[in-house]
C-alpha cells in the first residue's frame, strides 16, 4: 500500500476484479489467484477467452495460475525490480512508451531513465535467472496487448525492498500508459476479508482511520469527530511524544518484548499483547515469537476458534480466550480489494458463548472506564447500546448503521462519506441491476451507482470511483486525475500538478492543487464547492517515478538478505541497518553474509494453499478442508529429493540460518515431490500450527478443541527480514537446509 | 416440451433405446482451477461420509505446463454403463435424465464400479472381506425414491435441490464456472458460445505450441 500512496497517492487497488474482463494482457507476478482469489480467475479468464488477453505467470513456482497462463516465468524470488527494469528498458528503446501520458501526468521520468539503464537485458536475465527472450518476449506482448493490468499480491510485497518493488510494477503501468483506463491498472489482490477496511479505519500503528496519520493534526481532526476533548485524548499516552509516535508492527512487536528497552524506541517493555482476529503463526520468526508469548504477563486472544496462540508458549497461566463471534453472527460493513463497500447481514445471531466484536469492544471500554466516550461522536451516542453491556452478546442493527455513519463523518480523506447505510443496503436489494463488466447500475433507484460506491465516494449523490486516476470521464462519475498529495510543486522545482489538457472533463482543463481542508471541513463544504466546479478534492496532481521521501526515491534492486548468489551483494545490496523503525532496530547489511548460502543452499519460499487462509485455525477445524489438505508438507524439486535421499512422503528436517538466536530454527515435514519449484527452491504453506520444532502441541489444546488437522508452523524457519517502508517480513525469499534424519 | 431427446440424431430411421437428455453436467477443463469449492459443497450439503468423494477434482500433470484439472461428479450418462450392467436394476433413468440409485435395492455387488469410466459409484461402508455395503454416489442433487425432503430421504442420499428448482450445489458455487449444470440444450449453448469465442487458431489454446512462438 505504501507502494502505490507514494506513486499515485493513494494505497488501494486502481481498477477492480470485473474490470480485468476489459484487459487485453495480464500479468500475474507474485500472485496466484487461482489458489487465493479463485473467482477472480473467472475474470481472469473471461478476459483470456473473449478478448484473447495474453496471461503472463511472473513466479519462483509454476503455480496452478501458471497453468492457465500463455506465457510462464519462472522469476528468482525477490529479483522482480531487476525484471520489471529489464521490461522497461526495452519498452524504452522501441518506443513503446506513452508519452503523451508520460508528459502530461508523471513526474521525474528521467530519473527513472537513469536507474533503467542499469538494467540491460544481460543483467536483468543474469539477476532474475529468466532468460532475455523471454524478458523481451513479455515486453512486446504487454506494448502490443494494451490495455494491460499488472496483478500482484505477497510476493511481491514480501522483500527487503518489496516496496521499491511494489513501485515498479505502477512505473511499468505508467510506462506503458496502462493507468486510468479500464482493463488496466495497478491490481493488487488485498488477501483478507475486508482488509481494505481494516487499514481503511486505521488498523496500522502509524495512523489513526482514514490515513490521516498521527500527527497532533490527525488526532485534532479525531478530537472533533469523536467529539472528546484533545486533552482527553492526550491524558490516555505518557506523553504527547509518544502519543504521536508510531507504534510497534505485527511483524516485530515481539521485539518489544524480548529487547532490552534501551534499544527500542520506548522505554519500556511491553506487558502484555491483545490478538483480536489475528494469528501467531502467520508471523516470521515465530520462535522468537514463542519466547515473547512466555515472557508477557498477559495474553488475549479474541476469536471463535482456539489458534496457534493459546497453544504455542510454554506457560501456567495468562493466557485469556474470548470467543468472537464469525461475520456471519453479526451485521457488519466490509471493503474489499475493489475499494467496494457492503453491506452484510447477520444470518445466525451468536451461538454458544460467542459475543460480536463490537460487543466486547464496548464491554471492555466499560470496564476500562470510557464507554461514555466510545459508543458518542460528534452526531451524538451510537443508536441501540443498552445501558450495560454486561452479559450482552451483540449490538442491534442500528448500531452497526450508527457506526459506519460515525466513519462516513469522519473519513474524509479518502471519500468514505458516501457510502451510508442507506445506499449500501439499497445496493444489496438491486444487485441483479449492475453490469459485470463495469460494476454500473442500469435502472431503478441505483441507476449510475457502482458497485460497492468504491471510494472515493465524495457525497451522498456521487456513484463511487471503480477506477481510480480515470481523467476521461467527469469526477460526478468517478472521474479523477492522480492525488496532488505533495503540493503544486517537487523540492527540486519540478510542477507535481498535471500539465494542460489532462483533466476530468466537466473542471479546469489542467492540473489544480487539492481544495483546502478538503480532509479536515466536518462540513464538507470544501468537498461540495470542489465537486460543484467538477473538480476532484484531491486535486490533479501527477504521478511519481521519484517518491523523494522514502528510501530509494527510485526503486533499484536489492539482494534478499539471505541471498542465493552472495557475488550479486556486492552491487545490489540491501539496505544500511536501521537504528529504530517503528520502536524497534533493524537489522539488513549487518546480516546479509555471503556465506549463509554455502550452509543453507536451498531457496525457503512459503505462501497459500486454496483451503486454507491465514493462521488456518477456521479452516484446520473444518472436516471438509482438512479432508481435501489433510497435512502440512514442502515442496521439493525430484532432483532435490533425489540428491538428499528423499522419496514422495518421507519426513525431513528443514532448517533455516541461526540470524539473531545463534541457533538454527527447525521444522519436521513430509516432502511433496513436485517441479513446481525449481531445483533451487522449497516451498511451504503457512497455514499449519500445533507443532513446534518436531514436538506436538495437542495435550495444550482445551478439551475437545483441537483441531483436525495440527502441523509445523513454517514461520518457525523463515528467516529475519522486513521491508524498508512497511516492515513487512521477507518470507517469500530466505535459506534454508535439508537435513535427514539418520537411520536408527 | 413433448419432445423427449434433445439430441439431434443423425439421419431417420429407429430411434436407439436410451435416456431423454436432459440434465446433465459439463466440466470445462479450460477452467477448472483445481479450488476445491466444488468438492467442499457437495460434502457439506450432501453430508458425504468421510473418504467418499461424490465429486473429485482430478489433476494432471500437476506443477508442468500442460497441468490441467477437471472436476469429476456422476456424469449422468445418456446410455450409462451402470443401469445397463446392474443385476438388481438399483440404478436407473429418471425421465429428467438423471442417473438415481435406490440404496434398498442396491446388493453391493459392485458391478457398477467396474462399469463406470469416471468413479462415480462408490462403497462408504466397505470392509477388508470384500463386503461392499451399499453403494453411493453423486445423486445431481436429486435426492432418492423417497418423499421428497423427508428425513428418510435426507438421510439416505442427502439434498434434494432439484425438487425446489436448483440446481446441484456443486455447479451453483463453482468458481470459475467451470462446472456447468442443466437442462441439455441450455448447457450446450453455454459451451457453444465458449467454443465460439475461443476459437481455433490465432489466441486459441496450443496455438503457440504448434507454431513454436513463445510457451
Amino acid at each position: 500500500m505504501a507502494g502505490l500512496a507514494n506513486v499515485f497517492g493513494y494505497g488501494a487497488m486502481t481498477n477492480h476484479q470485473n474490470d480485468i474482463r476489459n484487459s487485453r494482457s495480464i500479468m500475474i507476478i507474485g500472485m496466484n489467484p487461482a489458489e487465493n482469489h479463485p473467482i477472480s480467475m473467472q475474470h481472469i479468464l473471461t478476459a483470456k477467452e473473449n478478448n484473447r488477453a495474453v496471461v503472463i505467470s511472473v513466479d519462483p513456482r509454476f503455480t496452478k495460475t501458471s497453468a492457465f497462463a500463455n506465457k510462464y516465468v519462472r522469476l528468482r524470488s525477490g529479483t522482480d525490480v531487476a525484471f520489471i527494469y529489464g521490461l522497461i528498458n526495452i519498452i524504452l528503446a522501441k518506443g513503446w512508451e506513452d508519452k503523451k501520458f508520460l508528459a502530461e501526468r508523471t513526474y521525474d521520468l528521467e530519473g527513472l531513465k537513469k536507474e533503467v539503464a542499469k538494467y540491460d537485458l544481460k543483467t536483468a536475465a543474469d539477476i532474475t535467472g529468466v532468460p532475455e527472450a523471454d524478458i523481451e518476449w513479455v515486453a512486446r506482448a504487454m506494448a502490443e496487448n494494451r490495455p494491460g493490468t499488472v496483478i500482484w499480491a505477497m510476493g511481491g510485497t514480501q522483500h527487503n525492498h518489496g516496496t521499491g518493488v511494489v513501485r515498479t510494477y505502477c512505473h511499468l503501468q505508467m510506462v506503458l500508459g496502462n493507468m486510468g483506463r479500464p482493463g488496466g491498472g495497478c491490481d493488487v489482490f488485498r488477501g483478507h476479508d475486508s482488509i481494505q477496511g481494516v487499514t481503511d479505519v486505521g488498523g496500522g500503528p502509524e495512523t489513526l482511520p482514514g490515513y490521516y496519520g498521527i500527527g497532533e493534526s490527525a488526532w485534532q481532526h479525531f478530537s472533533k469527530v469523536w467529539d472528546v476533548p484533545y486533552d482527553w485524548l492526550v491524558s490516555r499516552f505518557k506523553d504527547k511524544k509518544m502519543m504521536e509516535k508510531p507504534g510497534f508492527t505485527v511483524a516485530r512487536w515481539y521485539e518489544g518484548v524480548l529487547m532490552d528497552p534501551k534499544e527500542l524506541g520506548q522505554d519500556v517493555n511491553l506487558k502484555a499483547v491483545m490478538f483480536w482476529g489475528h494469528s501467531t503463526n502467520s508471523m516470521s520468526q515465530m520462535d522468537r515469537v514463542k519466547k515473547a508469548l512466555e515472557k508477557v504477563e498477559l495474553i488475549v486472544d479474541v476469536d471463535p476458534f482456539v489458534t496457534n496462540t493459546a497453544v504455542l508458549p510454554d506457560r501456567k497461566d495468562g493466557i485469556y480466550l474470548l470467543p468472537a463471534a464469525t461475520n456471519y453472527e453479526q451485521w457488519n460493513t466490509s471493503t474489499n480489494t475493489n475499494r467496494d463497500l457492503q453491506w452484510r447481514d447477520r444470518v445466525v445471531p451468536p451461538i454458544f458463548e460467542a459475543r460480536t466484536d463490537l460487543a466486547i469492544m464496548i464491554d471492555l471500554a466499560e470496564r476500562l472506564g470510557f464507554r461514555k466516550e466510545f459508543i458518542h461522536y460528534a452526531k451524538g451516542d451510537w443508536k441501540g447500546v443498552p445501558a450495560s453491556i454486561k452479559g450482552v452478546k451483540e449490538l442491534p442493527e442500528q448500531t452497526i448503521e450508527d457506526v459506519l455513519r460515525e466513519i462516513n463523518f469522519g473519513c474524509l480523506s479518502i471519500g468514505y462519506n458516501g457510502q451510508t447505510p442507506e445506499r449500501l443496503k439499497r445496493q444489496v436489494q438491486w444487485a441483479h441491476v449492475f453490469d459485470i463488466n463495469t460494476k454500473k447500475a442500469v435502472g431503478g433507484p441505483v441507476d449510475g451507482e457502482h458497485w460497492g460506491l468504491p471510494w472515493p465516494c465524495w457525497s451522498d449523490k456521487h456513484p463511487g470511483t471503480p477506477i481510480l486516476y480515470r481523467n476521461d470521464i467527469p469526477v460526478s462519475q468517478g472521474g479523477c486525475g492522480f492525488r496532488a498529495t505533495w503540493g503544486p510543486k517537487a523540492p527540486d522545482g519540478s510542477v507535481l500538478l498535471a500539465g494542460k489538457g489532462s483533466a476530468p472533463p466537466g473542471g479546469p482543463k489542467e492540473g489544480y492543487p487539492a481544495e483546502k481542508d478538503y480532509a479536515r471541513d466536518l462540513t464538507q463544504e470544501p468537498m461540495k464547492n470542489a465537486l460543484s466546479e467538477g473538480r476532484s478534492p484531491y486535486g490533479n496532481g501527477r504521478a511519481r517515478f521519484n517518491s523523494w521521501n522514502i528510501a530509494d526515491p527510485v526503486p533499484t534492486h536489492r539482494e534478499p538478505i539471505h541471498s542465493p548468489r552472495p557475488e550479486l551483494i556486492v552491487k545490489w545490496p540491501t539496505y544500511d541497518d536501521v537504528k529504530e523503525h517503528y520502536r524497534v532496530p533493524q537489522l539488513y547489511k549487518s546480516l546479509q553474509k555471503p556465506d549463509w548460502v554455502k550452509r543453507y543452499p536451498l531457496i525457503l519460499t512459503t505462501g497459500r494453499v486454496v483451503e486454507m487462509e491465514g493462521g488456518g485455525a477456521a479452516e484446520r477445524n473444518s472436516w471438509w478442508l482438512v479432508e481435501l489438505n489433510p497435512e502440512v508438507y514442502v515442496e521439493m524439486h525430484p532432483k532435490v529429493a533425489a540428491d538428499n535421499g528423499l522419496r514422495h512422503g518421507d519426513w525431513c528436517w528443514i532448517e533455516s540460518p541461526e540470524d539473531l538466536d545463534g541457533r538454527s530454527s527447525r521444522v519436521w515435514v513430509k516432502v511433496k515431490i513436485t517441479k513446481r519449484v525449481g531445483p533451487d527452491t522449497i516451498f511451504m504453506p503457512y497455514h499449519w500450527g500445533g507443532m513446534f520444532e518436531g514436538k506436538s502441541l495437542m495435550n495444550k489444546f482445551p478439551e475437545g478443541t483441537v483441531p483436525y488437522s495440527i502441523g509445523e508452523s513454517a514461520n518457525t524457519i523463515t528467516n529475519y527480514g522486513y521491508d524498508r517502508v512497511t516492515q513487512m517480513q521477507e518470507t517469500k525469499t530466505g535459506l534454508c537446509r535439508i537435513s535427514k534424519p539418520k537411520q536408527s | 416440451m413433448a419432445q423427449l431427446s434433445t439430441i439431434p440424431q443423425r439421419g431417420g430411421g429407429p430411434q436407439p433405446q436410451q435416456a431423454a437428455a436432459r440434465m446433465k453436467f459439463y466440466v470445462d477443463a479450460k477452467r477448472c482451477i483445481e479450488c476445491g469449492g466444488c468438492e467442499v459443497a457437495c460434502k457439506n450439503e450432501n453430508n458425504v461420509p468421510p473418504g467418499i468423494a461424490r465429486i473429485r477434482v482430478v489433476t494432471i500433470n500437476e506443477g508442468e505446463p500442460g497441468e490441467t484439472n477437471i472436476a469429476v461428479p456422476c456424469m449422468q450418462c445418456s446410455k450409462a454403463p451402470c443401469v445397463a450392467v446392474c443385476p438388481v436394476d438399483a440404478l436407473y433413468h429418471r425421465p429428467d435424465g438423471i442417473v438415481a440409485l435406490n440404496k434398498e435395492t442396491c446388493i453391493g455387488c459392485g458391478y457398477c464400479l467396474y462399469a463406470c469410466p469416471f468413479g462415480a459409484p462408490q462403497f462408504p461402508k466397505g470392509t477388508a472381506f470384500g463386503a461392499r455395503g451399499v453403494m453411493d454416489k453423486c445423486t445431481y442433487c436429486a435426492g432418492g425414491p423417497e418423499v421428497a425432503f423427508s428425513e428418510r430421504e435426507r438421510r439416505l442420499y442427502g439434498s434434494n435441490r432439484i425438487a425446489e428448482g436448483k440446481l446441484p450445489m456443486c455447479a451453483s458455487v463453482c468458481s470459475t464456472k467451470a462446472l456447468v449444470a442443466g437442462d441439455a440444450e441450455e448447457v450446450a449453448k453455454v459451451v457453444r458460445q465458449r467454443v465460439a469465442a475461443r476459437g481455433a487458431g490465432g489466441g486459441a489454446w496450443g496455438w503457440d505450441t504448434a507454431y513454436g512462438r513463445g510457451s
